[in-house]
């Protein structure tokens, strides 16, 4: 804490309480959470299936509305803004990685990466020429013309990096962005967003399943029950997993 | 209405009910073998009720195409048949002097007393014929005293007024007996309302210029007994024989003798035929004949319901052929939805047939519950169009048109609606069930089977050889036995023969195909072939064929067995069952060619015949056949169906004459209009979508001066280009409906243009009738007399008309009906106008075709003038027929020229004259205009000819111009006013009224056809809906990633613009190109010659925006729900 408090607060979050109504129960996914993420952190969420890890993302990043709490970011409440102003906030601040890597089949890949430059209004010129050096950083500059169908799963979610890099933003989100890659594909991608991290100082949530891939994070949140239960370090984790 | 496209109804009625029963009972034991995967289906009805009623909007379109058309056939017949037992009664024969084969003065041509006894004594015991009823015509103008509105020429009738009572008695409009005594006149509901007569009025007629005076005594329906002579001449009346001879003189004598048959006024008509016969016999060897008018005059209105039928049904082909895309369309999207659930099925042991089942059974539901709606819907359609045919004027076809359906009508409509439905969703079903387990489980695309023959000389020559066996043999028989009808019984035997071949693939995949190592135990053989009942020995066969072979089957196909295969039937089908069953079959290629054999055979028929259709077809098959071979041989797609697109759009726009000197003479009739539509938009579609990646980002560029838009323009665009199928398609389909719409709008308005347009006038302004017995000497004394300012008038001008009745003319092209020899008669009818020098220095009749004498239509008129024994005929005795079935008009015995050209040789027409047998030869020096024929539709003569050709002509019309500025309208009621005795009518009034007819007709075609547009808007719909399914997963990372809900919304609504705009940009040029190039090249029609072609712009431009409005709104709903998609319950979506 005393290394992460000389940081800017980035995201902050304080009793987060989110309710899924199903017409029949209701389910409590969050249950007054209280988190906070600092700039250039590498933060994991980890916990079994239906514990909120990803009601917690979506929330966080203004996906989802949520019942309670606040949700502060780069010291905007995100709970206070209009849809419009939350989605171009999203547009400029924050990049998103999905584990079915969630891209356009009908566009090619540097199509996709220039999505969210063209969303924000960048000339379309230019737009390509970032997205093809996006493309370069994930070492897919050569595939530019390809659509997602021509890419193997490793390559899709590299194009989903790049795409969530493009423009420069503070915070990457991503939600299982291994889960459907063999390990070898998986500890490659993780290479490059932590090296992503550490270059562009983003600040990177990411839900996982995998303690190898919440290893790699400078922190890892565990949840349970809509609740954080406690909170390890990377070298926790390593030891966790008997890397150390 | 008792036909279509010359089948009988009863049998399409019957043939329908059976098909539907069929189906039923097929889904019945569906439902009940198997009501897991039944329930299955049904379920998914309710599951999104917003995509069910699209859907269900779609398929009723074709039920309600055909109800409407069935509706409108019936509407017609039923009205026209109640006119004819209206005006008839209880009168179902008429005897009269036979002006045919006994040509007699007028005034001879009478009925002895003697002959009226001695039929009654004759027929007296005769159970078939109640009553003779011999009655006198005289034809008097008339004016109501009370309210000196007058009738030029009423026609009266005189009865003995007990012999009415054979007829049910002559009654008023309550039913009350009338009596009528000295000058009693009972008056027709027609008559009464022309001159608002009431009993106890008097009215003024006038016979030899004597007046009349006549005393109102009842109003009586609008009858024979209440002097209807015939349906173009309904206004009357009736008084005693007694008065009638009184006034007009020669007694005991009659004009014609009703006969009733036995029976009320319908029953009677079944007897028609053995009366006529019996009357025939007893009028052998006189003067006499006798005609069964009720029974024509009700054939007549059957012809007239099968006409509109036909046009109808041909007209909503257009619709049909959408309603048939979309329901395709909406099947193989429904399939993609369900794939998961049915891969998953499929997996846990469901079989392919299940999965057909089920979606059969979601099918069938949509397809019953669209046949209700869409019969309902027809209804209401055909009422809608009655009442607006009714308000543009229905009164001037003399019809009082009220919507009437027939049992037959509605259950055959409802039936056909759902078998059309059936096979289509039996198609999808069956190609929805061939899926890639894994692939559908995992939703994943589906990939194509490995072909290593696919590419190949051999692969091709298997796939021919298939193709031929599963339905060539049976096709090819087929049209080969309509080809050569001669050796129809050996065809026969080729379809029969044929038949078998597709119960050999119901078996192919089945384990008793296989060979013994590979089959497996407790799979039996398909039981669905015995439900076909008819199929049941082709089935067996195929079962024999297959056993015999399954054990025999050689690695691989040798080439020359496969040839030889192809070429004879019976080998064909072994050979096929001895192929390899895993191996498979490229059928596209195997269909295509078999297409492309079969185009090659039509085009041969459609030159040897002289018919476009066959042609055509042909060569658009074989273009079809050229794009998917360069595809089989892996050429680029892009480039094999853009070629064949262009070049099929070619074809299809090149003028007739380009090809003359390659092509024999051909004809085409209205199916043509069909099959264009559909193949210049099947073609320009190919082009488009395979091309439109090409001009997009061009789109795409400019947008992007619209920064704001440009992320929508980008996700519009990209997404229909990769969905290829499904964007054609619905671009077809709008494109489809435009096109007909266009075209009809366009050719309607020209050919308005034709024949209504101010030149029909001819130059004059007002139009007076006058009746034989009360001419006017002298138009200019009668204006005068009028106190209206001669100044005002520019001319005038005579002319004396021999009708049809009165005229006989020398059939010299040998046309029209045939006598009983079968040959064609020598002399037939025709109107003759007989045109004094007013006339002709006044009139302003534009020529189309002078002849070889002539180099100015000036120097045509002047001659005319001063030579006697000089002709002018009407365009329309020259227009050819254009057939919707049997035209109900062509029995007419009037005259049909030969069309003739520009610089013809002058030629000569006899004229006799059936009063007297004289004859009297003109010569033809040239044609009129058409627009002439809307007043003047008559063989000219000059007056003096006619009189010496047919001295009995006597009905006489006035013709006036007036001035510029002088309202004719007032002229014509203030003359009419003054004369008393004739009929005066403004030009102008009488012209708009027929042109307010033709746009209450063009507002029924254009609604009727515009209906289609449902099915390309509802398609518009059904594809926005789906993709915001398809795509929930997708939009919640564009909202992700920073797309606004607005920007979601306009990316849907870019989409379907985009499509829709293709759609509607493609129909309306190809539409507006073909009716240009068709209307100026004569092709379907001379008449249209010199015209310019008018591009009706307003018409044009409320289409287009109307399809284009109803298309956005059809997309608002999905856009604006993919814009609320939330966005992290769309990236958890599955």
């Amino acid at each position: 804490m005393s290394e992460n408090g000389s940081r800017d607060v980035v995201i902050e979050a304080h009793q987060v309480v989110k309710t899924y109504d199903t017409g029949l129960v209701q389910v409590r996914a969050l249950n007054g959470v209280d988190l906070v993420a600092r700039r250039g952190d590498m933060l994991a969420i980890m916990g079994p299936s239906g514990c909120g890890k990803t009601t917690l993302l979506n929330c966080l990043s203004g996906l989802d509305e949520f019942d309670s709490g606040t949700v502060t970011i780069d010291g905007q409440d995100i709970t206070r803004m209009a849809d419009n102003k939350k989605t171009e906030f999203r547009a400029k601040s924050m990049g998103f990685i999905f584990q079915t890597y969630n891209l356009l089949p009908v566009l090619t890949a540097a199509e996709n990466v220039e999505l969210p430059l063209i969303v924000s209004g960048t000339r379309p010129s230019e737009a390509r020429r970032r997205a093809v050096a996006a493309l370069d950083k994930v070492a897919l500059a050569d595939r530019a013309n390809d659509r997602p169908a021509q890419l193997s799963g490793g390559q899709r979610q590299r194009v989903t990096i790049a795409r969530s890099i493009v423009n420069d933003p503070a915070i990457m989100w991503a939600d299982e962005p291994t889960g459907a890659l063999d390990s070898q594909t998986a500890t490659e991608i993780m290479d490059l967003l932590a090296e992503v991290n550490e270059s562009l100082q983003q600040t990177t949530i990411m839900v996982t399943h995998d303690p190898g891939v919440a290893a790699r994070c400078h922190r890892t949140i565990h949840m349970a029950d809509g609740e954080i239960l406690r909170e390890d370090s990377q070298a926790e984790m390593l030891a966790a997993i008997g890397k150390r | 209405m008792d036909e279509l496209f010359g089948i009988p109804m009863s049998g399409i009625a019957l043939g329908s009910l059976l098909a539907t029963l069929a189906i039923l009972v097929a889904v019945g034991f569906i439902a009940l073998r198997n009501p897991v995967m039944f329930k299955m289906g049904l379920r998914n009805i309710p599951r999104r009720p917003a995509q069910t009623t699209l859907i269900v909007v779609g398929l009723m379109l074709s039920t309600l195409i055909i109800t409407a058309a069935f509706g409108t056939g019936d509407t017609l017949t039923r009205s026209v048949t109640a006119e004819v037992f209206q005006q008839l009664g209880q009168a179902d024969e008429l005897i009269n002097w036979d002006q045919e084969e006994h040509p007699a003065p007028e005034s001879e041509q009478v009925i002895p007393e003697e002959l009226v006894t001695e039929l009654r004594t004759t027929f007296a015991d005769d159970p078939d014929i109640e009553a003779f009823v011999p009655f006198r015509n005289q034809s008097l103008p008339l004016i109501n005293t009370r309210t000196n509105l007058n009738e030029p020429g009423a026609n009266i009738s005189g009865y003995h007024l007990e012999d009415t009572d054979m007829f049910g008695g002559l009654v008023d409009l309550d039913g009350n007996q009338v009596t009528l005594e000295g000058n009693e006149v009972a008056v027709n509901e027609n008559l009464a309302e022309g001159i608002e007569a009431e009993p106890g009025d008097t009215l003024i007629g006038f016979f030899q210029d004597q007046p009349v005076e006549l005393e109102v005594a009842a109003i009586v329906p609008t009858n024979v007994l209440g002097g209807v002579r015939d349906p173009a001449s309904l206004p009357g009346g009736t008084v005693s024989l007694e008065f009638l001879v009184e006034l007009t003189g020669n007694e005991g004598v009659y004009d014609g003798i009703w006969v009733s048959n036995t029976g009320d006024e319908r029953e009677g008509l079944e007897r028609t035929n053995v009366v006529m016969e019996r009357l025939e016999a007893f009028l052998e060897g006189t003067p006499f004949h006798a005609t069964a008018e009720k029974q024509d005059n009700v054939a007549f209105a059957e012809a007239l319901g099968n006409l509109f039928t036909t046009f109808f049904v041909v007209l909503g082909l257009f619709s049909i052929a959408a309603g048939v895309l979309l329901i395709f369309l909406i099947f193989v999207m429904l399939a993609a939805e369900r794939k998961p659930e049915m891969g998953m099925a499929r997996a846990v042991g469901a079989k392919r047939r299940h999965v057909v089942e089920s979606f059969l059974a979601e099918g069938m539901g949509y397809d019953l519950g669209a046949a209700v709606v869409g019969l309902f819907a027809g209804m209401g359609v055909t009422v809608v169009m009655v009442a607006i045919v009714n308000y543009f004027g229905a009164d001037l076809l003399g019809l009082d048109l009220s919507a009437s359906f027939t049992w037959r009508g509605l259950v055959t409509a409802f039936c056909l609606g759902i078998i059309a439905t059936f096979i289509v969703i039996f198609v999808s079903s069956w190609r929805a069930s061939r899926l890639n387990i894994v692939a559908a489980v995992r939703d994943l695309p589906e990939a194509p089977p490995v072909n290593p023959e696919q590419g190949t000389w051999y692969g091709l020559l298997r796939a021919v050889l298939n193709a031929f066996a599963a339905v060539g043999f049976f096709l090819i028989s087929f049209i080969a036995s309509m080809r050569i009808p001669d050796l129809a019984p050996l065809f026969a035997a080729g379809m029969l023969l044929g038949l078998v071949g597709p119960f050999i693939y119901a078996l192919r995949g089945r384990s008793f195909s296989a060979p013994a190592s590979e089959r497996v135990e407790g799979e039996g053989i398909p039981v669905w072939p015995f439900f076909t009942i008819v199929g049941i020995p082709f089935y067996l066969a195929a079962l024999l064929l297959v056993r015999l072979t399954r054990d025999r089957r050689p690695a691989r196909l040798p080439v020359w067995a496969m040839v030889l295969g192809i070429l004879v039937m019976p080998v064909g089908l072994v050979v096929a069952a001895l192929q390899e069953r895993r191996v498979p079959v490229a059928w596209s290629a195997g269909f295509a060619t078999l297409g492309a054999i079969l185009g090659m055979f039509l085009m041969q028929w459609g030159m040897d015949v002289g018919r476009y259709f066959q042609f055509t077809v042909g060569f658009t098959l074989i273009m079809v056949w050229f794009a998917v071979i360069m595809r089989y041989f892996h050429f680029r797609e892009r480039l094999a169906f853009t070629a064949s697109g262009l070049i099929l759009l070619v074809f299809w726009y090149l003028p007739e004459e380009a090809l003359s000197w390659l092509l024999p003479e051909m004809t085409g009739d209205i199916e043509m209009f069909f099959v264009s539509g559909v193949a210049v938009i099947t073609a320009a579609t190919f082009v488009v979508v395979y091309n439109a990646d090409i001009v997009l980002p061009v789109v795409v560029r400019l947008g992007s001066r619209f920064s704001r838009i440009v992320p929508a323009i980008k996700t519009g665009v990209a997404y229909p280009l990769t969905a290829r199928f499904r964007t054609g398609m619905t671009m077809a389909m709008i494109g489809l409906i435009m096109f007909a719409l266009v075209m009809n709008a366009s050719l309607n308005t020209n050919f308005e243009n034709v024949f209504l347009s101010d030149e029909a006038k001819g130059g004059f302004d007002v139009r007076v009738i006058t009746t034989p017995d009360n001419p006017i000497p002298d138009i200019g004394t009668a204006v005068d007399e009028a106190g209206l300012e001669t100044d005002d008038v520019r001319g005038a001008g005579r002319v004396l008309a021999a009708m049809p009745f009165e005229a006989e003319v020398s059939n010299i092209d040998g046309r029209g009906p045939v006598d009983d020899d079968g040959q064609p008669r020598d002399f037939l009818r025709y109107t003759f106008l007989g045109l004094n020098d007013g006339f002709i220095e006044t009139a302003d009749i534009p020529l189309r075709r002078l002849s070889s004498a002539f180099d100015s239509e000036d120097a045509v008129w002047e001659a005319f003038r001063r030579e006697e024994n000089l002709a002018i005929i009407p365009a329309q005795i020259s227009a050819e027929q254009q057939g919707f079935g049997e035209d109900p008009m062509m029995q007419d015995n009037l005259l049909h020229l030969d069309p003739i050209e520009d610089g013809f040789e002058p030629f000569e027409l006899d004229l006799r004259d059936p009063g007297t047998g004289n004859i009297e030869t003109v010569t033809v020096i040239a044609q009129a205009q058409e627009a002439a024929g809307i007043f003047f539709n008559g063989i000219f003569l000059r007056e003096q000819d006619l009189q010496q050709a047919y001295p009995g002509a006597q009905n006489q019309q006035y013709y006036i111009a007036l001035e510029d500025g002088v309202d004719s309208e007032a002229f014509a009621r203030h003359l009419e006013a003054s004369l008393l005795i004739a009929s005066v009518d403004s030009i102008d009034s009488l012209l708009d009224e027929q042109r307010s007819l033709q746009t209450g007709f063009l507002f029924v075609f254009q609604g009727f056809m515009g209906l289609g547009l449902i099915v390309g808007i509802a398609a518009l719909g059904v594809v926005a809906s789906r993709s915001v399914v398809e795509r929930r997963q997708q939009i919640g990372m564009l909202r992700a990633i920073g797309y606004k809900r607005s920007m979601v919304a306009l990316s849907f609504i870019f989409e379907s613009t985009f499509i829709a705009l293709s759609g509607i940009v493609m129909g309306l040029v190809l539409g507006l190109v073909l009716a240009w190039l068709l209307f100026t090249t004569g092709e379907i029609g001379e008449e249209a010659e010199g015209f310019s072609f008018i591009i009706p712009w307003a018409q044009l431009g409320i289409i287009a925006g109307i399809a284009f409005a109803a298309a956005l709104l059809m997309t608002f709903l999905p856009a604006r729900a993919a814009s609320r998609v939330p966005v992290a319950e769309a990236l958890r979506y599955e």
